[in-house]
């Protein structure tokens, strides 16, 4: 096998050597052979004569030593690249078109694979990551409130069916438990959640994201550093010198990858550490898609997180992630059923206060690709966008072989002369197939470079939150043989038809056809038809596609909000990250919010912990006195003035107010959804809610607003005054006279001048924050349209390529109706009935195949269902007079042929 | 000289790698050499010899190196490698198997069957 690959490399690399060599040799042999008979007698020339005789004819057995090297096949390889390439450049609108169609179906189908590969098939660069396990719980949920009661919850929980709910954190007492005593797994490892967190390091203070790991983080992982040392089990001890293992991008980004850092102070949240290593590179964290920038050892820095003093030693504070490292050849479920018993005694051991969940069932994930927030969240329009490109990379196929099957009708003279030459019909077929090759190859190695330069913008363009989406988007080998992969299917598909069909080619009929321009019966030309209705088929699911998620989009624009979105600026803060707290905090964001009220062209403003249409909001169960239901209720802590700033109508009662401070009764604000849950028609006002252990009076009552998502109806919601309910976050929005955006620079000054050391951040315009929450949908609405349009324009082209074709092929015909009087409308028909038939046929398929396939993408529609008739209409309609618009321009030039000019070309 | 016979399809590669086994031979060598050893019983056609020899070669079974011939001429000289001694061998076993069966089904005689 590798003999054979030498060999044949060597013959290849060293062309020209390989040639001189084989001449030498056989000249030797005919030399040694004159001599030979030389020495029997005979004079030179004879002999020489003889030699040549015995040997046969040198070129003969020359070929057959190239061929031996398989040399041959590389040499017709080398011609029908020539020639393809020259039949190319002889047709540059085709070669052209069919490269840009190419190089956009290819490209677009290697981008979305980058982004599949990097969200769903990249796994944690560590070694053996398969072995990595996290542990999550699930607990009936009987009721939601008495199940929180006591338990101090932070991370996900999410509801497991209609009564059970899940969730992936635990406390730091059965993290220690399960660690201390496992037997499946070699290492337990108990981490933080990645957590925004104030960095300063040589004077520059900047927002990062930190993790808190425990000790035998690196080693249990495993990760490597790129210089000094990692954590490890001493540095997470109570009492240790605080130190800190940087993230790579961090360090190169922040601190220009100075190798002199070891050693250096960090301070994290105001706490000073020690720099004692970089983490290995490509290492970007657990959470796909989010950079941490900062690894700290978890007990010494938990204060600097968390400010529950006995967090660690108690069973109430249910914070930590645990991921697991099986040992070799042990079973996932043996560690499950462990773990569980671990958790089980422990709970059991240290009962708190309120029996918390009670007795949870633990299960057991893959962690192979880290924390799967982002799997979630992008598998499904991951998935779409795939069905998306997929069809524009048919349709390209179909389009494709559609136009190499017309020049391969249209060069039936030149195929059937070959032919008769004495080419094989095999190496027809090679010679059509590598054309074929050749395009896709050009239309390819374009795609490919640009889905390689566009690379980095594809997250962005997914990404729904504010922050930005780091994936790894670099080339690995999935990537590399999945973009090998379409161009074969590409080459394949667009060259199989028409290399088949090259060689049906009858000798003698196709000259003397040639010939005569075609003047018999013309084959029927099916297949070109059957690629032209395929073509309307994919164009149709894309155009109801994409009307679906235009439609989507303005339904979501126009959706009433329930409050003014124009002329709104925000910005938030976060005080407690520079040690602001309680009295202190509350001060700080008083006075930001007289600061910036005061500033000329703010008409108003106020505060909030959420922004409206954030995406987050905080819930809790509300409890009309006396009655037993907990009401689940989102809970806005605002600023006086807030409904005024926001534009929330204010129906009854009065707005928070500046009265309503930390001394003063509670009060709250009640919208209109919560009113008629807890009281139906009686009067709010002035009555009382439980919220939590606290009895709040109803001052006002509020019109409902979309919240936290404009997808989700009004839920009940309680507004009750920040400054009764201290927040550590604090998002400031401010009305004004005139754009708002041009307020952004006085803004950042008043703010600066007031509190230097604590920055404000995610400053946008309530516009701006609206259009990044439907940012996906209109993605999609762009994208889908974008190659609808494109998809459409593709079938045209075909419809008409295929009509231009025929009528080429029925100038005679044509010519003699018109001479027996054919009026031109009836040729105009004659050629218009032949498209009919395969785009009406297209259009019934698409609409069944819409029916079918748009049910995919249901949840991500707004306001509409996938059936929609309207849109259906409409794309239909567009389609169908594209359709007739693209048959009508050959038609109409048939009809206009001069008979007698045809005629005489007979 | 002995009346010549046809090779059999096959057969060349076989003699080749025998030829060659003997010692490093040039092209013209091999040719030389096969009618010794075969007293010029086979008819082997020159120039058909060369694409034979380029095959071994490819397959991995005769290295090959340019020298200089006895009448100091420069020419390519031919060798067996591991791998073509090997293929020599099971070839070989394999054609005297084939000729047992032969002689065998050929002497057999009517009470035998």
């Amino acid at each position: 096998m590798w003999a054979r690959l030498r060999s044949r490399a060597r013959a290849l690399l060293g062309r020209r050597r390989f040639e001189d060599d084989l001449a030498d040799e056989l000249a030797f042999h005919l030399q040694a052979r004159t001599d030979h008979w030389i020495a029997q007698g005979m004079n030179r020339s004879e002999a020489a004569r003889r030699a040549r005789l015995e040997f046969g004819s040198p070129d003969k057995h020359a070929e057959a030593c190239r061929e031996s090297r398989g040399l041959r096949l590389v040499d017709e390889l080398a011609a029908d690249l020539r020639y393809g390439l020259r039949q190319l450049r002889r047709a540059p609108a085709f070669t052209l078109v069919a490269t840009l169609t190419l190089a956009l179906a290819i490209g677009a189908n290697a981008a979305i694979f980058s982004l599949v590969d990097a969200v769903l098939i990249k796994t944690l660069p560590v070694a053996e990551p398969q072995q990595l396990r996290q542990l999550s719980w699930v607990a009936a949920r009987n009721d939601t409130t008495s199940l929180w009661n006591g338990i101090w919850y932070n991370g996900n929980s999410t509801l497991r069916g209609p009564s059970e709910l899940a969730g992936t954190s635990f406390s730091y007492l059965t993290c220690d438990a399960i660690r201390r005593n496992t037997i499946s797994f070699s290492n337990v490892l108990c981490l933080g959640h990645i957590e925004q967190v104030n960095l300063s390091v040589g004077g520059r203070a900047m927002l990062g994201r930190g993790q808190l790991v425990s000790g035998n983080f690196f080693r249990g992982l495993p990760l490597g550093v790129h210089i000094g040392r990692p954590i490890g089990p001493d540095d997470d001890r109570t009492g240790q010198a605080p130190v800190a293992v940087l993230g790579y991008g961090f360090w190169e980004r922040a601190l220009g990858g100075d190798a002199g850092v070891l050693g250096r102070s960090l301070t994290v949240n105001g706490v000073a550490v020690t720099i004692v290593g970089v983490a290995a590179r490509g290492f970007t964290g657990l959470q796909p898609g989010e950079v941490t920038d900062v690894f700290l050892p978890l007990v010494p820095l938990q204060p600097a997180f968390y400010s529950e003093p006995d967090m660690l030693a108690s069973q109430r504070y249910w914070n930590w992630l645990v991921v697991g490292r099986l040992k070799a050849g042990a079973e996932p479920e043996h560690a499950r059923q462990e773990s569980q018993q671990l958790l089980r005694q422990e709970l059991r051991a240290r009962p708190t206060s309120a029996t918390p969940l009670d007795m949870p069932r633990l299960e057991i994930a893959e962690f192979d690709h880290g924390f799967d927030r982002l799997r979630e969240s992008f598998g499904k329009p991951l998935r779409v966008l795939g069905l998306i490109v997929g069809a524009v990379l048919l349709i390209a196929c179909a389009n494709i072989a559609g136009l190499l099957l017309t020049r391969a009708s249209a060069r039936q003279r030149e195929f059937a002369t070959r032919l008769s030459l004495g080419a094989g019909r095999g190496r027809l077929v090679r010679q059509v197939l590598t054309e074929s090759a050749l395009l896709v190859g050009l239309g390819g190695a374009v795609g490919l470079a640009l889905a390689f330069a566009l690379r980095h913008a594809l997250p962005a363009a997914l990404n729904e939150s504010p922050d930005p989406l780091m994936l790894d988007m670099s080339a690995d080998v999935w990537l590399i043989v999945y973009s090998g992969a379409i161009c074969a299917f590409t080459a394949l598909a667009c060259g199989v038809l028409p290399a088949l069909r090259a060689p049906r080619v009858g000798l003698r009929p196709a000259i003397a056809r040639a010939a005569s321009a075609n003047t018999t019966a013309a084959p029927r030309f099916w297949t070109g038809k059957a690629l032209v209705a395929v073509q309307v088929t994919i164009s149709l699911l894309l155009l109801v596609g994409a009307g679906l998620f235009v439609r989507t989009l303005s339904n979501l624009r126009g959706e009433a909000l329930g409050f003014r979105a124009d002329h709104l600026l925000l910005f938030e803060m976060n005080g407690t990250l520079n040690g602001y707290k309680d009295d202190r905090l509350q001060r700080l964001y008083d006075e930001v919010y007289a600061g910036v009220a005061a500033i000329p062209g703010v008409t108003s403003a106020s505060v909030s912990r959420w922004g409206l249409l954030s995406g987050n909001a905080t819930s809790d169960g509300v409890t009309v006195p006396g009655k037993k239901d907990a009401i689940h209720t989102a809970v806005h802590n605002v600023f006086p003035g807030y409904f005024k700033t926001m534009g929330v109508a204010l129906l009854l009662g009065r707005d928070i107010g500046d009265t309503d401070t930390a001394t003063a009764p509670l009060v709250a604000v009640v919208n209109r959804s919560l009113t008629v849950k807890a009281f139906g028609a009686e009067p709010a006002v002035g009555r009382t809610l439980q919220l939590g252990d606290k009895t709040v009076t109803i001052v006002g009552l509020a019109a409902d607003v979309r919240f936290d998502d404009i997808r989700a109806q009004p839920q009940p919601t309680i507004y009750i005054p920040f400054r009764q309910h201290g927040q550590h976050v604090a998002t400031f929005a401010l009305r004004t006279a005139a754009n708002p955006a041009d307020l952004i620079p006085v803004v950042e000054k008043a703010v600066a001048r007031i509190a230097p050391e604590v920055p404000p951040y995610n400053v946008r315009t309530q516009e701006q924050q609206i259009e990044d929450a439907v940012r996906r949908e209109r993605l999609f609405a762009s994208l889908v349209s974008g190659f609808a349009v494109v998809g459409a324009l593709l079938a045209c082209l075909g419809i008409y390529g295929t009509l231009a074709y025929s009528v080429a092929r029925r100038t005679s015909e044509i010519g003699l109706r018109v001479a027996l009087g054919a009026r031109s409308a009836s040729v105009v028909w004659l050629i218009l009935r032949e498209s009919v038939w395969p785009v009406v046929a297209g259009l019934v398929a698409g609409l069944a195949g819409a029916l079918a396939l748009t049910r995919l993408i249901e949840s991500m529609l707004f306001g509409l269902t996938p059936q929609d008739p309207i849109t259906y209409g409409i794309a239909a309609a567009l389609l169908l007079a594209s359709a007739i618009v693209a048959a009508w321009i050959p038609s109409r030039r048939a009809a206009q042929l001069d008979p007698m000019t045809v005629l005489r070309c007979e | 000289m002995p009346p010549r016979a046809e090779l059999l399809p096959g057969t060349l590669d076989l003699l080749i790698l025998k030829a060659v086994s003997l010692g490093p031979l040039h092209g013209y060598g091999v040719l030389l050499r096969i009618e010794q050893i075969t007293d010029g019983a086979l008819l082997v056609e020159q120039g058909a010899l060369y694409p034979a020899l380029f095959r071994l070669e490819h397959k991995g079974w005769l290295s090959s190196e340019w020298g200089v011939s006895d009448n100091n001429r420069r020419a390519k000289f031919y060798q067996l490698t591991a791998a073509g001694r090997r293929q020599l061998k099971s070839e070989a076993e394999g054609w005297q198997r084939l000729v047992d069966a032969m002689a065998s089904a050929l002497g057999a005689r009517r009470e035998e069957a």
